[in-house]
């Protein structure tokens, strides 16, 4: 009788933690592969690498980035990179999922061939773009670089130097290298907001479109007041996408432009990148990550709130 | 209960946690760059326990001794055999000895070389000493690497060893220097020294190519007004401002500029760097070089090569990539490899010369070696003490490495008299670089790595982005922003 209640009890208390063991082997992954190196990370950015090995400096390496000038340069570009890449790709992408909803002919093949962009690598993608315009020798630099065409001296994007300021120090307008930097990740990124914007398109109710129709309402007034707040949640999504692989992504900016022409393109991946492996400065790289992890959390949480209150209101 | 169930899951959890972090950790690999003292004496012969009880009358037959592997990093890959590949020189030369070091320690060592590429071989190299992961028996390294890798405590201090072989007293003073680290410790064995000159197209230039910066300007009007650029070079910020050491530093250290102060600080706001970043913002102003010296990626050798551009101040080991070529009068040079600027030169279509300089100054160029390190965690250090011995005790086979990979003149002196040294390329070359005085760019700073990028946005900024710009006041924030992290 005793036997059977422990067996019993055995039964109930395996059954009760069968889902933590389930999961366990998830939990240890997640710990190893983001907690550890976070952790690590932060252990890091405390550090400074001697010929002896690691040094504790307390919080130097954060003062030495924020005392260096390039710092507060590439958090200006990546500001500008973010709101042009973003702002393009989603705007774009809307549009042509608007498009590719009409039931147009040949849309499976449309769709297709806006996959390919989404396939290729950053690194490739930018190679590809160098080409393009590489001085004199680029597919598109005897257009650009025509005096006629683009007076008075032509335009070598890779080359030409960035206009003046129009508030301070902050790069604005950019440099046509930026402009093109931006064109060619809104190029690759373009697919996958795409597809995603027009598969919910697909979910808003013909219904809802063919009342407000009925009612008077314009095409405009259709997409700003019906079809944009449904589709939202992708819109976020989407949005979140851009977010982080723009403010992460080196690839691109690594084989387009490599930080060039002078700074003009040094986001703050790109300077990551640099300090990390150009400099070996592995302190002052954590130290960089950290800051733009933070800098990433806010932005989401700032989206995922402002989302949610337009949500509510609705 | 079910809140001690918990506790004991939780700090299961943490024992599994615990336990997977030391499973995946590296070895205790020594962090600190240790001092090798002496060769290590250990012979990897593979030692059978002593037998306790004696076996009766069984003959005892020594084992053979295990062949090591004896693991290098080179940027040059054996088995690659194009002919058109950048690298060819590099590739044929560790195709050809690779066989003969291997018959030459058989039983010994077998050489494994893992082809590694230029840009990239310091970073991989410091994060595996770091992280205690496996590194090479030896690497090829540049002098300008050599100080990052000391800072990292990536490389071993091979003085005591060196200096008890025979050929260290046959090293040129210049080349020891590049390898000693700021503790006066010997970190790399220097093979070959990489100076910097520049090629010119010697019909462009009828006259002989200008010999101060007045006359080049005269010369570059002309050959504009014939639409030729006077002269093409690295100009831009990529490769971590690898510029700094190129053209920039030829012309900076022609005008009798520099970049430290000889004790460790960044020196940059001279009244001769101002001169010489004056000057090159005119040149620029002026277009005398190609557009293409801005875009990064070498494409500014185009204009060389199809002779557009009449002149390229580079190292001498750039023969090996500028090709094919075709000359002013048309005349093709077209085999693709190294022998294209070989030929160019002896046919004097090609000539080398020294950087200008104003009057009463010596032409200046940049000093790079070319040399082996020994990584630290080194499992075979003494392969590689084997290997760099086979290279430097042998003359002929040190100046065949120094015509090969090494790609300069030869570190050890009575090397320099050698025959195969005195082709019209290599006596060309000693004229010139015997005219400048050749010197690292880096000096004294013991952050190269940091001061490059550094050195070189700003000299892109003033020149090219904002012409506009004080340059004093520019200089005087970089080096400023530099010494502040001394």
């Amino acid at each position: 009788m005793q036997q059977r209640t422990a067996l019993q009890s055995f039964r109930y208390r395996w059954r009760k933690s069968l889902p933590f063991w389930l999961i366990l082997p998830t939990i240890v992954v997640i710990l190893i592969v983001q907690v550890y190196p976070a952790i690590y990370t932060g252990w890091l950015s405390l550090q400074e690498r001697e010929p002896g090995g690691w040094l504790y400096v307390g919080t130097k390496n954060f003062d030495r980035l924020f005392a260096a000038g390039i710092f507060p340069e590439s958090i200006g570009h990546t500001v500008v990179f973010l709101l042009g890449y973003t702002i393009f790709t989603l705007t774009l992408g809307f549009l042509i999922a608007l498009l590719l909803k009409q039931n147009v002919r040949l849309s499976g093949l449309y769709i297709t061939l806006l996959f390919i962009p989404w396939i290729i690598a950053d690194v490739i993608a930018g190679l590809v773009f160098r080409l393009l315009v590489t001085p004199d020798y680029g597919l598109f630099s005897g257009i650009l670089q025509n005096p006629a065409l683009i007076p008075p001296n032509g335009l070598s994007v890779l080359t030409a130097t960035r206009p003046a300021p129009w508030f301070g120090n902050f790069p604005f307008p950019p440099s046509p290298a930026m402009i093109y930097l931006i064109l060619a990740a809104s190029w690759r990124a373009l697919p996958f907001v795409t597809l995603l914007i027009l598969a919910a398109l697909q979910t808003v109710p013909a219904e809802v479109i063919e009342s407000a129709r009925i009612d008077g309402a314009t095409g405009f007034q259709l997409t700003r007041h019906i079809t944009v707040p449904l589709i939202l949640p992708a819109m976020v999504v989407a949005l979140f996408n851009l977010i982080i692989g723009g403010m992460n992504g080196v690839g691109m900016v690594f084989s387009l432009t490599g930080g060039g022409p002078g700074t003009s393109t040094y986001v703050i991946s790109y300077l990551l990148y640099v300090i990390g492996w150009g400099q070996l400065r592995f302190g002052r790289a954590a130290a960089l990550a950290l800051l733009i992890a933070f800098v990433n959390w806010i932005l989401i949480f700032s989206i995922l709130r402002m989302t949610r209150v337009n949500e509510s209101r609705r | 209960m079910k809140s001690k169930f918990r506790s004991f899951l939780i700090v299961l959890v943490l024992v599994v946690f615990t336990a997977a972090l030391v499973a995946c950790s590296s070895p205790a690999a020594p962090t600190d760059a240790p001092v090798v003292d002496e060769p290590v004496a250990e012979e990897p012969v593979a030692e059978e326990p002593v037998a306790e009880e004696p076996v009766a009358e069984e003959p005892v037959v020594e084992e053979p001794m295990e062949v090591m592997d004896f693991v290098t990093w080179y940027q040059y890959d054996e088995n690659n055999e194009d002919p058109a590949s950048d690298e060819r020189v590099g590739n044929a030369y560790l195709k050809k000895t690779i066989p003969e070091f291997n018959a030459d320690f058989a039983g010994k060592w077998n050489w494994v070389n893992v082809p590694k590429a230029w840009d990239k071989m310091t970073q991989e190299l410091v994060a595996a000493v770091i992280a205690g992961g496996d590194v090479p028996d030896l690497i090829e390294l540049g002098g300008q690497q050599t100080i990052t890798y000391i800072n990292n405590g990536a490389l071993m201090d091979l003085s005591d060893w060196a200096k008890a072989q025979s050929w260290y007293e046959d090293l040129d003073p210049g080349a020891i220097i590049t390898c000693t680290g700021p503790d006066g410790g010997l970190y790399c064995i220097p093979t070959a020294e990489r100076p910097a000159l520049t090629y010119v197209w010697a019909e462009h230039y009828p006259d002989g190519y200008p010999t101060t910066p007045e006359q080049f300007m005269v010369e570059a009007e002309r050959l504009k007004s014939e639409g030729t650029y006077a002269w093409t070079y690295f100009g831009s910020t990529a490769y971590d401002g690898s510029g700094t050491g190129r053209m920039v530093w030829s012309l900076i250290s022609s005008f009798g500029g520099t970049y430290d102060d000889g004790q460790g600080n960044m020196l940059l706001n001279t009244p001769e760097n101002v001169a010489a970043i004056e000057f090159l913002r005119e040149t620029i102003a002026k277009e005398y070089q190609p557009e293409t010296v801005f875009a990064g990626g070498f494409v500014e050798e185009d204009s060389f090569k199809d002779s557009s551009a009449a002149a390229i101040p580079t190292g001498l080991f750039g023969y090996r990539y500028i090709n094919p070529l075709t000359a002013p009068d048309g005349t093709k040079y077209e085999k693709g490899n190294e022998n294209d600027m070989l030929d160019a030169i002896a046919d004097g279509k090609v000539v080398m010369r020294p950087m200008f300089a104003p009057e009463g100054q010596t032409p200046g160029c940049n000093l790079d070696i070319q040399g082996f390190g020994i990584p630290t965690g080194a499992k075979n250090v003494e392969a590689a003490y084997d290997y760099i011995n086979w290279i430097m005790s042998d003359l002929d086979r040190h100046v065949e490495f120094v015509i090969g990979p090494g790609a300069g003149f030869p570190s050890l002196k009575s090397a320099q008299s050698h025959p195969d040294m005195q082709t019209p390329f290599y006596q060309q070359a000693a004229i010139a670089v015997n005219a400048s005085v050749c010197t690292n760019w880096a000096g004294s700073l013991e952050r190269p790595a940091e001061a490059a990028p550094a050195i070189m946005n700003a000299v892109y900024k003033l020149v090219k982005e904002d012409p506009s710009l004080d340059i004093a006041t520019e200089l005087q924030s970089v080096q400023d922003e530099y010494n502040a992290n001394n």
